[in-house]
């Protein structure tokens, strides 16, 4: 157990991150060079007023039409994305951890508050699966890869909140928590939670269109 | 009548005393619990001394109850006699690493040199 458990947290590790690092960069290089040689005309537009503009009111609850009718998908949405980069950024165990190997160490969460975090993800995750399933317009653009994406992110927060119970088999579920955690961050650049990286310049551009070239609101 | 009555409050106290002494005593440590932390945050890690240290060979104190002197282990001297807090505090200061990272470094430290022994966090802080 000992060497699969060191295996996984230590080279493994090295390479999730190198990966997912790696792939965002990858990705973020590719879509310039991809812009520079296609849209290149993009740029004679492109705005950082309404680019700023657009990202900070699409960051803003309820402040555009399509979050407004839909209530309860805004709430849980931005809840579990605060919750889901939150967590595993300032939990105790992931600071201890970072703080023996480089000696670094900051803020943490208290543990009662990581955990209700931790079960707003899981919890958020079963919300979105339960409308992928029932609200028709939704399930009409589902696909299994949709399932799979929601499967990579629930799995190291499900396995989180286990391992810190300790229940079933602690040593197993601790290393597949590592492991899912390692498979969530890679997939990040290679998959549609890319989004992480291009939501913002996806906003960026809708914003400097709507603002400088046509003129309208920013819904 | 009352000299039994006096005799039982006086003997009660004393069993008390002779059933849980052993219990603060080094061969019954169970855990460690230093109780230099302000708030803990976990369950004091899973140590018995006596069966730990025949398990690991370990012949010297000051194997984990070292002392430091700019940054150098004395090796002829030990620390059994102090908590480990009187020097880690929780913060740490210079090269002094503060109270977890002392215990981590000392216990998981150990175990990972000489790859034996726990490393992930729930096999000493169990629940």
């Amino acid at each position: 157990m000992h060497s699969i458990y060191n295996f996984v947290s230590g080279p493994l590790a090295w390479l999730a991150f190198i990966l997912f690092i790696g792939g965002c960069l990858y990705r973020l290089i590719s879509l310039m060079v991809l812009v520079h040689r296609k849209e290149k005309f993009i740029y004679s537009y492109m705005s950082l007023k309404y680019s700023l503009r657009s990202i900070f009111r699409w960051s803003t609850p309820f402040a555009t039409e399509n979050m407004r009718r839909h209530p309860a998908l805004t709430i849980v949405a931005f809840a579990f994305h605060i919750c889901l980069i939150l967590t595993p950024l300032f939990l105790l165990a992931h600071v201890t951890l970072i703080e023996e190997s480089w000696n670094l160490s900051w803020w943490t969460l208290p543990e009662g508050l990581a955990e209700i975090m931790t079960l707003i993800v899981v919890a958020a995750c079963v919300f979105f699966l339960v409308r992928r399933l029932v609200n028709p317009e939704v399930r009409y653009v589902t696909s299994v890869s949709d399932y799979i994406l929601l499967a990579i992110v629930a799995a190291p927060f499900i396995t989180g909140f286990l391992v810190y119970y300790q229940w079933f088999g602690y040593q197993t579920l601790l290393i597949l928590h590592i492991l899912s955690g390692e498979v969530m961050l890679v997939a990040i650049p290679f998959t549609r939670l890319s989004h992480m990286l291009f939501a913002p310049l996806t906003r960026a551009y809708m914003g400097s269109e709507f603002g400088g070239v046509r003129h309208a609101r920013d819904w | 009548m009352m000299m039994k009555w006096l005799k039982l409050i006086l003997i009660a106290p004393a069993l008390v005393g002779i059933i849980l002494l052993p219990a603060f005593s080094q061969e019954d440590m169970e855990v460690v619990d230093d109780g230099g932390f302000s708030k803990k945050q976990r369950p004091p890690a899973i140590f018995r001394h006596d069966e730990h240290n025949e398990k690991a060979e370990i012949e010297d104190c000051n194997e984990c109850h070292h002392v430091y002197e700019e940054g150098k282990k004395l090796e002829d001297e030990s620390s059994e006699d102090q908590i480990c807090s009187e020097c880690h505090d929780e913060k740490g200061s210079g090269n002094t690493p503060g109270l977890r990272k002392a215990f981590h470094t000392n216990c998981k430290g150990c175990h990972l040199e000489q790859n034996k022994g726990p490393i992930m966090c729930g096999t000493c802080h169990v629940r």
